[in-house]
């Protein structure tokens, strides 16, 4: 399984450390090779789209251009989307094409295919295989899997999955042996960057969230993206305190929880770096210790 | 995101000043709008918006962009696309509040409150000097530009000890190459920097 070229995202590098460290360890377990993108750049995100189009679509563009025609595959929701929104606006217009081309001094045709992590994991690569490399199943765990706004969205440009309801992680999660519970926001906002400009959007999105994958019965919740993850997991003392409520809900990765069912330690995995503990609950579901894979292999 | 409509536009008789007019055509924003309020109800600031997204629909097509452009929505709005997604006539409102938040900063009406564009031009001034994101540096250059010192410093602690937080600034080769790019675009765009 190769082929393809990887582009990481700013986050991944900074608060998001743990989903790269996840993602090249469960790569690795699954016999994938992911070399980066020579020089690789910010995508624009948010700021890029609000202030410029044409920047917002050559940033992208310069990115795609250096993958040189292989399959770009990319972890961070919010870089999947500028990146999808920039090969559609460059091939279905020649003028865009033009235009983007002037900025990055070299023609780019938007053809170059971008997949996110989870369309390689359960389409490419297939449940089943996903399933037989399976070491320690996450018997028991129930999981909210939280795939955020922009996988899906616009989904004539992203052609992720169902807009509304979309299943990929859910196939993932339980290949890797754990229960995908059915709940209604998987696509709904949690208020992204602003966590840093205006908190309080962030604190009642996120909460509704939380309190809606709690009513659900979850243990823990999964994400595929780094401003996700961030506002559910940093954000969620914050959110107790402020509405007097109390969740406890690990926020995983999808690629945490798919590493530790490949039979990846905490380490490995980058466990150590999110906010709310998962060790109880994982000890809880008998999922801790390295020594539990030893055992099933001995056995 | 291109428009998907036909381009009729109600507003040329409005007496909107031409590059607005553009603007918003560019956005998609056309007479398509049957007011139905898909966007509102599936919006997350709608209950907090001074407008939600219909009635922006409504107010661009009646031509009371002024209003629109010093509202506090245009800077609540996340972006997150869920109007665009479910709008059964492809008006697409999330491209047409990226529209409104130029306009209004092109003409001075930005709502007094928000802190949106200074966040945006640090984000992309690091970008430009950097090539990647550099948390630290964004995060000191915004605190200073909006005086708020204190808010999330107790967070900083925990995220250094977590491993969230990078020290030293990335530095991506092509510094040049990426200089005459921002030139090249905001030089085509929008006027900051």
């Amino acid at each position: 399984m190769s082929g393809y070229m990887f582009y990481p995202g700013c986050s991944l590098e900074g608060t998001a450390r743990d989903f790269l460290l996840s993602t090249k360890a469960v790569a690795k377990a699954m016999g994938m090779e992911l070399p980066e993108i020579p020089d690789w750049i910010c995508c624009g995100s948010t700021p890029a789209h609000q202030s410029d189009p044409l920047l917002a679509l050559a940033l992208s563009a310069q990115n795609l251009a250096a993958a040189e025609g292989r399959t770009v595959a990319v972890c961070c929701a919010a870089c999947y989307s500028r990146l999808k929104v920039a090969n559609h606006e460059i091939a279905s217009d020649p003028a865009v094409r033009q235009q983007v081309a002037k900025a990055i001094g070299r023609d780019y045709d938007g053809k170059t295919p971008v997949l996110h992590l989870l369309e390689i994991l359960a389409r490419d690569v297939g449940v089943k295989e996903i399933a037989s490399r399976v070491k320690r199943p996450l018997r028991g765990l129930k999981v909210a899997c939280y795939y955020g706004c922009l996988l899906s969205r616009p989904p004539e440009v992203t052609n992720f999955d169902d807009a509304e309801n979309p299943t990929l992680m859910d196939q993932v999660v339980r290949a890797a042996g754990a229960e995908a519970l059915d709940w209604p926001h998987k696509t709904e906002c949690c208020g992204a960057s602003y966590s840093i400009t205006d908190v309080s959007i962030v604190l009642s999105l996120t909460r509704n969230l939380l309190a809606m994958a709690k009513a659900a019965g979850a243990d823990c919740i999964a994400t595929a993206c780094p401003l996700c993850q961030l506002n559910l997991d940093l954000r969620q003392k914050d959110i107790e305190q402020k509405y007097g409520e109390n969740y406890g809900l690990p926020v995983f990765y999808f690629t945490q929880l798919l590493g530790l069912a490949l039979g990846l330690s905490a380490g490995e995995l980058g466990l150590r770096s999110l906010v709310v503990d998962p060790e109880p609950l994982l000890a809880a579901r008998g999922l801790t210790s390295d020594e539990t894979v030893t055992h099933e292999v001995l056995r | 995101m291109t428009a998907t409509t036909s381009s009729i536009n109600p507003l040329t008789a409005a007496g909107i000043p031409a590059a607005v007019l553009q603007a918003l055509a560019a956005a998609g924003l056309t007479a398509a709008c049957l007011q139905c309020r898909k966007c509102t109800n599936g919006c997350p600031v709608a209950a907090r918006a001074d407008f939600p997204p219909h009635q922006i629909a409504r107010m661009v097509q009646l031509g009371q962009v002024e209003e629109l452009l010093s509202s506090r929505v245009i800077w609540e709005c996340t972006s997150c696309q869920t109007c665009a997604t479910r709008c059964p006539r492809k008006v697409d409102i999330a491209t047409l509040n990226d529209a409104l938040r130029r306009l209004s900063r092109q003409m001075g009406k930005v709502e007094g409150e928000t802190t949106v564009p200074v966040f945006n031009d640090i984000f992309l001034r690091t970008i430009c000097r950097h090539g990647r994101m550099y948390e630290m540096g964004l995060m000191g250059s915004f605190k200073l530009r909006t005086r708020r010192f204190l808010a999330d410093l107790g967070k900083f602690p925990m995220m250094l000890w977590k491993g969230k937080l990078v020290l030293v600034p990335p530095m991506v080769r092509g510094y040049w190459e990426r200089r005459r790019l921002f030139r090249f675009t905001r030089g085509a765009g929008g006027e900051v920097r």
